[in-house]
């Protein structure tokens, strides 16, 4: 796959553009973050009639047959504009992990459900502050799960969850449906992500891989979750980016637009290195999917899309003064996202140790 | 296979025929005027190898290709550590801009065909003591002489003057209009009466950067490169041809194994270094900056391939890999310990941490210091308004001390 974009791709990159601008409303997510366990419907509606949950699922399975590039281009402009329901990733993991196993009969049960949007998925990987834990605490035992997931993406309204257990000490990947699951919503400073607990109590589940299979599948899910994430993440820099620019344009001190000084221009000027670097290192990502080097390559990319972020969240609210401090300049909601998604996928500690293992060749 | 692919392949083959005579690893311990000598043998065989002036007209003596094999080949050639650092200025802007620029197309033609043989070194003589960053500030001035030109004045960091056989040069012919529109751009024969050269100790102890001084040296009208006070014009024009040329995403420094053999032998605390945290953590950084800039260019090269302009994002390679190498360096020597220390004069800035650490400072100010970088980004790609000039619309002779 190549790093430069063709026609179709970038006919998806100006109508989502077009198509999320258009609904873009910062008033109705200021309000959303005071509420608990809900998110943009609005938005989520228009991702499925749009397709963009079918993008990158296979055609015999109701997908667009489509790749990481593309799903990575809507999850760009869904940055841009803060609009992203978190099911657009989560879905795209839990179909992911039905595909990297291989298991035909849960494939047919839930990817057409994942593609159309009428089945939120998600990923039950994490447990305290490890993404990826290799003896996790939920069991998996005669073919139920037992124990808590916490800080679940999307898990207050997710209905199939891919989770990591434990089988006796072995790891194992399952499907488990979550209808009757219980699970506690997380009040987080996010509050759209929908992060929640998951209890399961004999819940029934599938079983897709086990031992160090189970562990390579989860990690190369939650590196094609980093990599759409980190597009996620450049589209919201950039904006922050634009938006800092914008400003200092317009307002004026001292007798001239505050981006005449270089203490400010300087700032956004480097905000547009880590912009440019975290889209370089995302396309690259999107562009090795399936090649040896693909969670390298992902890593990468997720270290300079949290950075690009939560720099740039960081700025932008500076460059705007005490009005970008405000409840209403909203500013804060990508402070918000850039928190949270440095997170979801796993911290950047994680993710350096990835990296390193990889430069050392201790993994290949 | 794409036919720049073999065009690569067809270049490191012969790259790697004469590095064993030419290379940084055979070089290694020669003075700067045996490694000139090398140099200059180099560029004759590279020269009848067809390697010379890939993307030139034929006409002038080029290969008539496009910038693409030329990147190509400097990648490759990169790789090597061949001696080609004397002729790197002299090909890379006043040459070029003779071809674009200079009206008689016979010496022209004699001059690059010398030039790319390594016969002949162009020097470019922009800087001077006052004017940097700003240029257009430069104060050297040229007056009309019967029919031709006087130069009098100075400049400095010219690199390679000091081999330099030819230059090329602004100066300011009429000090009473605003301060870009009075400069005309010439050439001027190195080996004139009134032209003299002295080298600049830099640093890292060499002295490839000179102080050059005008005392009455005459130019003939004909070597008159842009309309009178139609300089400046030129002098951007220079820079720009700049564009096409070979990045690297380690600012020139070491390469990132280089870094991770260091951290293997060092120990912290009687713990590897390698397992520790804050090593890990840099090493990881550095690797998502370069692996992004890279990424950058190879879209850049792309998009080259497919007959479209590249984005601006490739402005920011030097910006952002050359103060990443100058701090990755003082890592670097930090985890060496005592043995970081050793200085050996002879070390290349490419692969000795010490020489790329003490020579760092250079490549943040040379050819655009950061801060210049920053406002050009800024200005010309973001559109965020210029700097407060007091120069701006004043003659260059009113501007405030």
């Amino acid at each position: 796959m190549s790093l430069l974009y063709d026609e179709g791709q970038q006919a998806i990159a100006t109508e989502s553009r077009r198509i999320a601008e258009a609904r873009s409303k910062p008033e109705a997510l200021l309000a959303l973050l005071e509420t608990q366990g809900e998110y943009d419907a609005g938005f989520w509606t228009m991702a499925t009639e749009q397709g963009w949950t079918a993008l990158a699922i296979p055609e015999e399975h109701g997908g667009l047959g489509l790749s990481l590039i593309e799903l990575g281009l809507v999850a760009f402009q869904a940055g841009r504009t803060l609009s992203g329901a978190p099911f657009l990733t989560s879905g795209y993991g839990a179909a992911r992990a039905l595909l990297e196993s291989g298991n035909a009969d849960l494939q047919g049960q839930w990817l057409p459900g994942l593609a159309s949007g009428e089945v939120i998925g998600t990923v039950a990987f994490g447990e305290a502050s490890s993404p990826l834990p290799e003896t996790p605490s939920v069991s998996f035992a005669g073919g139920k799960l037992n124990g808590s997931k916490p800080g679940v993406l999307g898990g207050v309204h997710a209905g199939l969850a891919i989770v990591l257990a434990s089988d006796g000490g072995t790891p194992v990947l399952v499907a488990a449906a979550l209808d009757g699951v219980a699970r506690t919503t997380q009040a987080t400073f996010d509050n759209t992500r929908c992060l929640a607990e998951l209890h399961f109590a004999d819940t029934p589940a599938s079983e897709l891989a086990r031992g160090q299979a189970a562990l390579d599948i989860a990690l190369t899910v939650l590196a094609a979750q980093a990599v759409v994430t980190a597009h996620e993440q450049t589209g919201g820099s950039e904006a922050l980016m634009e938006r800092a620019r914008d400003y200092a344009n317009t307002r004026r001190a001292f007798g001239q637009p505050i981006g005449g000084f270089q203490s400010v221009k300087h700032r956004i000027a480097e905000l547009y290195t880590l912009v440019e670097l975290s889209r370089a290192n995302g396309i690259h990502a999107a562009s090795r999917d399936g090649e040896a080097d693909f969670v390298k390559a992902a890593a990468a990319a997720r270290l300079s899309a949290c950075e690009a972020y939560d720099t740039s969240s960081r700025d932008c609210v500076q460059v705007h003064g005490g009005i970008g401090a405000t409840w209403e300049a909203g500013i804060h909601l990508h402070m918000r996202r850039a928190r949270s998604l440095a997170v979801e996928q796993g911290n950047s500690f994680y993710w350096e140790d990835i990296l390193v293992n990889r430069i050392l060749g201790d993994v290949a | 296979m794409s036919d720049l692919e073999t065009y690569r392949q067809k270049a490191a083959a012969w790259l790697e025929s004469v590095a064993p005579r030419y290379n940084a690893k055979v070089r290694y311990g020669l003075s700067e005027t045996e490694n000139l000598a090398l140099g200059r043998a180099y560029l004759k065989e590279r020269f009848d190898a067809g390697f010379a002036g890939i993307n030139w007209p034929v006409e002038f003596g080029g290969q008539g290709l496009g910038h693409l094999e030329k990147v190509a080949f400097e990648a490759e050639e990169l790789k090597h550590g061949m001696p080609t650092v004397f002729f790197g200025i002299s090909l890379g802007m006043p040459v070029p801009v003779l071809m674009k620029f200079c009206q008689d197309h016979a010496f022209v033609r004699e001059r690059v065909l010398k030039a790319l043989k390594g016969e002949e070194i162009w020097c470019q003589l922009f800087s001077e003591p006052a004017a940097g960053s700003d240029l257009a500030g430069l104060r050297l001035r040229a007056e009309q002489d019967g029919n031709g030109w006087k130069l009098n004045g100075q400049k400095l960091w010219t690199s390679w003057a000091h081999y330099a056989d030819y230059g090329v040069i602004v100066a300011r012919t009429d000090p009473t209009v605003q301060k870009h529109k009075g400069l005309t751009y010439f050439w001027v024969n190195m080996k004139a009466p009134g032209v003299t050269v002295r080298p600049v100790r830099l640093a890292a102890g060499d002295s490839h950067v000179n102080e050059v001084f005008f005392d009455d040296v005459r130019v003939e009208d004909t070597q008159r490169m842009s309309p009178v006070g139609g300089g400046f014009g030129v002098a951007m024009a220079t820079l720009m041809i700049e564009r096409y040329v070979a990045t690297d995403s380690g600012g020139f420094g070491p390469k990132l194994d280089h870094f991770v053999e260091v951290a293997r032998k060092a120990v912290i605390n009687g713990k590897p270094a390698i397992e520790d945290g804050r090593i890990r953590q840099q090493l990881a950084r550095n690797y998502a900056m370069r692996s992004g800039l890279e990424s950058i260019t190879a879209r850049a090269m792309l998009m080259m391939q497919a007959g479209m302009e590249p984005g601006p994002e490739g402005s920011l390679n030097k910006l952002v890999s050359v103060r990443s190498r100058q701090k990755l360096s003082e890592l670097a020597i930090d985890l060496m310990g005592t043995a970081g220390l050793t200085f050996d004069e002879h070390a290349s800035h490419s692969d000795d941490w010490a020489m790329s650490w003490i020579s760092a400072p250079t490549g943040r100010i040379a050819g655009g210091a950061d801060e210049m970088l920053l406002n050009t980004i800024a200005e010309k790609i973001l559109g965020l308004p210029q700097d407060y000039r007091p120069d701006k619309g004043v003659a260059f002779n009113q501007i405030p001390a």
